[in-house]
């Protein structure tokens, strides 16, 4: 009786699971029962129409009153194009079984079993998925489903995440409750021309993210960014889902004016999927966690920039923002040749960096110097803070009074739509004698000195460094003698490389130099010396005529090499001759050693006269 | 031949050379062709006169610029250099940068701007007259060479002297006459905060912008302060009692 009423309760809690499934899920669906009754199935889609990337899932059921329960095999889905191809393909979704789950019921000695098998359709472009009847045998027993279509279309609303759905893909628009989705938007999309603007990049998580997110800021042409710090994180509530929020802040300071365009930012980011087990009263089911890439974009933002107003004040230099100017002077009463440091400070919201510096100017000033300048930029808050300081040192070299001028500072409030102007006090110092020496005891130079006026004038001169026209005359007479020196030298070296040119040069140097020597000895009555020489001149001279080395050759091998040389028999006998004749002179009277000297060199001048004149022909 | 080709090239670069500096020289003349005394001959012992002047009343931007033309003219006179070294001791004293020690006077065997280019031509020419004993003499290469050498020391003489003299064209030295001269950025340029220049700094001069020049310290460009503060020291005779142009 117990168990009857359990068979009971339970075939009464599986009418109304399968109840409430009917009415949950069976947005599109087909059923068949076998002829016997005895075995069925049903198939549904969760959605009708999908956009491209997001999953549609399809959950087949399968009851048997028996115990075999058969394998359900989804057949190849076809799909058919839009557009004008309109072509059929077989393979147009990535199908991915999920999971399968099984359950058993007993009623009235009646054994029923049933599984439930859901599978993930992602199509992989726009189209209409058909999905043929999926047909199921036990024994005589046969059921078959209806055929399915799914349309794949980017007008198709992204689907909402239902109890078991997957992580769905790519989503830039956050209409309904997508899982992931990363959104990008300003605080204002009409602003003036180097107004702040708030642009917050949020990634939007219902999922856990594995690991880091890889962002891609967006193109931000004709902006001036600046980075609000780290990424901060939140959880906010967005149509009554509760979502983890990653936020990148920045600053955007427009550069251009008309409309411009943030582009869109591109994360990458895993995540991990949880997919539920089909069966959401089966003990044995357990989630499975699936990491998952994930590339998402934002939109673009288009930001409209108007220019300033006209008729800005005289010192305006382009600072936009809420500023504030206050200027600090170090001391008010200094010494002589001491510096008093004046701080202009400019603190406030805006563009700090591009601020110009105000102008600091003094009177009763000798000198003064830029000391420094610093900028500090907050990023922690939700706008671009900072300010920036300027040190100006003034130094005033006689007593009396410095007095620092007016600072003033323009910008333009965005806000209130005008230009501020903000100036300070004027400042007197007080300037006291330098301690404890004359005015004139430190001037530099002073024990020195300085040189008395002249009395007359000159000298003259010019005073610019440019060539005088003498110089310039002299520097190009040098260059072309220079060049025709070069070349003159070329050429003798050239013609002196001849060697015809070269003998007669050679016996130009005997008739010159040994003859004239010979010549001046034979009158210093220093005969012997005077025949040697000549007799050398007339071997080396008559050895340049035939081109022979005659040098310590004897009598009769000079003789033969003449001979081999083309000298005729009579010119070796007179060349004999006249050798002998010089060798004599040593041995011959002192009274006619002179007059044969004379006469045997000026027999050799001729002689070596007449082969010059040979060779030259 | 083909050794007479490159010393025909090179007497022709040097012609180029010397009349393109000329030329320049010339075309920056023209703005003072009305003052004689703009020319060529200026007196130093005036420019001095003037210098010592300005610099007994404690002018000392006109100077320092009177006292560096008179030492163009006069390098080695010791009266211009003392007041020069003065002059220029108290501009580093009013800046803070001296050390109210010696004034740094100018070396005395300096030449002027004339006397350096007659002697790098006498040192070509003297060059070229050594290659011509060597030319005479069939194997006199030592001589060619000592005659080759001297020739190119007058030679590189004048070339570093053509660039000076292009630099004085194109970036003509000036003097702070002012007493604090602002030199920032152009209005179209970046902002930044100004140098402070003080009377009697040296500068090079680059191009004008309207009443703007560009200012030059070491090579480099500083920025651009207005004309009015600054005087050409080859202006500097405009500028004397004399002349009337002040």
């Amino acid at each position: 009786m117990t168990g009857r009423r359990i068979a009971s309760a339970t075939f009464l809690v599986s009418a109304l699971l399968a109840l409430a499934t009917l009415l949950a899920l069976p947005r599109a669906g087909a059923c068949g029962t076998s002829p016997g009754g005895k075995l069925s199935i049903d198939a549904t889609l969760d959605v009708n129409t999908v956009a491209p990337g997001a999953t549609a899932t399809l959950t087949v059921q399968v009851r048997s009153a028996g115990l075999n329960l058969p394998d359900v095999t989804l057949p190849p889905l076809t799909v058919e194009r839009v557009g004008p191809s309109k072509s059929v393909e077989h393979t147009p979704a990535l199908v991915e079984r999920a999971g399968t789950s099984q359950s058993f019921s007993m009623v009235n000695n009646a054994v029923e079993r049933s599984s439930t098998t859901v599978y993930r359709i992602l199509p992989r472009g726009e189209g209409t998925i058909h999905i043929p009847p999926i047909r199921i045998t036990v024994g005589r027993e046969t059921a078959q489903t209806s055929p399915l279509t799914l349309t794949v279309s980017r007008t198709a609303v992204f689907p909402g995440p239902g109890p078991g759905s997957a992580v769905t893909g790519p989503a830039k628009t956050p209409t309904g409750r997508p899982e992931v989705f990363v959104q990008g938007a300003v605080d204002r999309a009409h602003v003036f021309w180097n107004q702040q603007i708030l642009l917050h990049l949020k990634l939007y998580s219902r999922v856990d993210i594995l690991g880091d997110v890889d962002w891609k800021p967006p193109a931000t042409a004709g902006f001036w960014t600046e980075g609000l710090g780290p990424p901060r994180r939140g959880r906010v509530q967005v149509r009554g889902a509760t979502y983890e929020v990653m936020e990148i802040p920045s600053a955007l300071f427009p550069t251009k004016t008309g409309k411009l365009t943030i582009g869109a930012a591109q994360v990458r980011v895993r995540v991990a999927r949880v997919v539920e087990p089909p069966d959401p009263w089966s003990m044995l089911a357990m989630p499975e966690i699936v990491p998952q890439d994930l590339a998402l974009t934002s939109d673009p933002v288009t930001v409209t920039v108007d220019p300033l107003p006209p008729g800005a004040p005289r010192g305006f230099q382009g600072a936009v923002g809420d500023f504030r100017l206050t200027v600090h002077v170090d001391s008010l009463t200094v010494r002589a040749g001491d510096p008093v440091t004046v701080r202009a400070t400019i603190q406030g919201t805006g563009n700090i960096a591009t601020v110009r510096d105000p102008e600091i100017r003094g009177r009763g000033v000798t000198r003064q110097y830029v000391v420094g300048s610093s900028t500090k930029v907050d990023r922690s808050g939700d706008q671009l803070k900072g300010e920036r300081e300027t040190d100006i040192a003034l130094i005033a070299d006689q007593p009396g009074t410095l007095t620092i001028l007016p600072v003033s500072f323009v910008w333009f409030d965005p806000e209130a739509g005008r230009y501020r102007l903000q100036r300070s006090d004027s400042v007197r110092v007080t300037v006291l004698p330098a301690a404890g020496a004359p005015a004139q005891a430190g001037r530099p130079g002073s024990g020195y000195a300085e040189a008395a006026p002249r009395a007359k004038p000159g000298p003259f001169g010019t005073l610019r460094p440019d060539p005088p026209p003498s110089a310039v005359a002299l520097l190009g007479l040098s260059a072309i003698a220079y060049a025709s020196a070069l070349a003159v030298g070329g050429a003798r070296r050239k013609k002196l490389r001849d060697p015809r040119v070269a003998r007669l040069e050679a016996l130009e140097g005997l008739l010159v130099r040994d003859l004239s020597r010979a010549e001046s000895l034979a009158m210093r009555n220093e005969a012997g010396r005077a025949a040697a020489i000549a007799e050398r001149a007339l071997l080396l001279g008559t050895g340049i005529r035939y081109d022979v080395e005659l040098s310590g050759a004897a009598k009769s091998e000079r003789a033969e090499l003449l001979r081999v040389r083309g000298a005729e028999g009579a010119e070796v006998s007179a060349l004999e001759s006249l050798h002998d004749s010089l060798g004599a002179i040593a041995y011959a009277p002192p009274e006619t050693r002179v007059s044969d000297a004379r006469h045997a060199i000026r027999a050799v001048r001729e002689r070596l006269e007449r082969y010059r004149r040979e060779l030259s022909l | 031949m083909s050794r007479v080709r490159p010393c025909l090239r090179l007497a022709l670069a040097l012609a180029f050379a010397l009349a393109s500096a000329r030329g320049s020289m010339a075309s920056l003349a023209e703005t003072d062709a009305s003052d004689p005394r703009a020319q060529d001959h200026v007196d130093a012992a005036a420019l001095y006169d003037a210098g010592t002047e300005a610099l007994a009343r404690g002018d000392l931007g006109p100077a320092v610029t009177f006292l560096l033309a008179a030492y163009r003219i006069d390098p080695r006179a010791r009266d211009i250099r003392t007041n020069l070294g003065i002059a220029r001791a108290r501009v580093e004293a009013a800046e803070g940068s001296g050390d109210h020690g010696m004034p740094p006077a100018p070396p005395p065997f300096a030449l002027s701007p004339a006397e350096s280019w007659h002697l790098a031509a006498a040192l070509a020419l003297a060059g070229a007259l050594v290659a011509w004993m060597a030319a005479a003499r069939p194997r006199a290469r030592r001589l060619l060479l000592a005659g080759s050498a001297l020739f190119a020391a007058g030679m590189v003489f004048s070339g570093a002297l053509l660039l000076r003299a292009r630099e004085e064209a194109v970036h003509p030295s000036a003097v702070v006459v002012a007493p604090v001269l602002e030199v920032g950025p152009a209005p179209d340029e970046r902002p930044l905060p100004p140098y402070l220049l003080g009377a009697g700094d040296e500068v090079r001069l680059g191009p004008s912008r309207g009443d703007l020049v560009q200012v030059r310290v070491g090579g480099n460009t500083i920025g651009w302060a207005k004309g009015s503060g600054l005087w050409r020291v080859v202006d500097a005779p405009r500028y004397t009692r004399n002349s009337g142009a002040r």
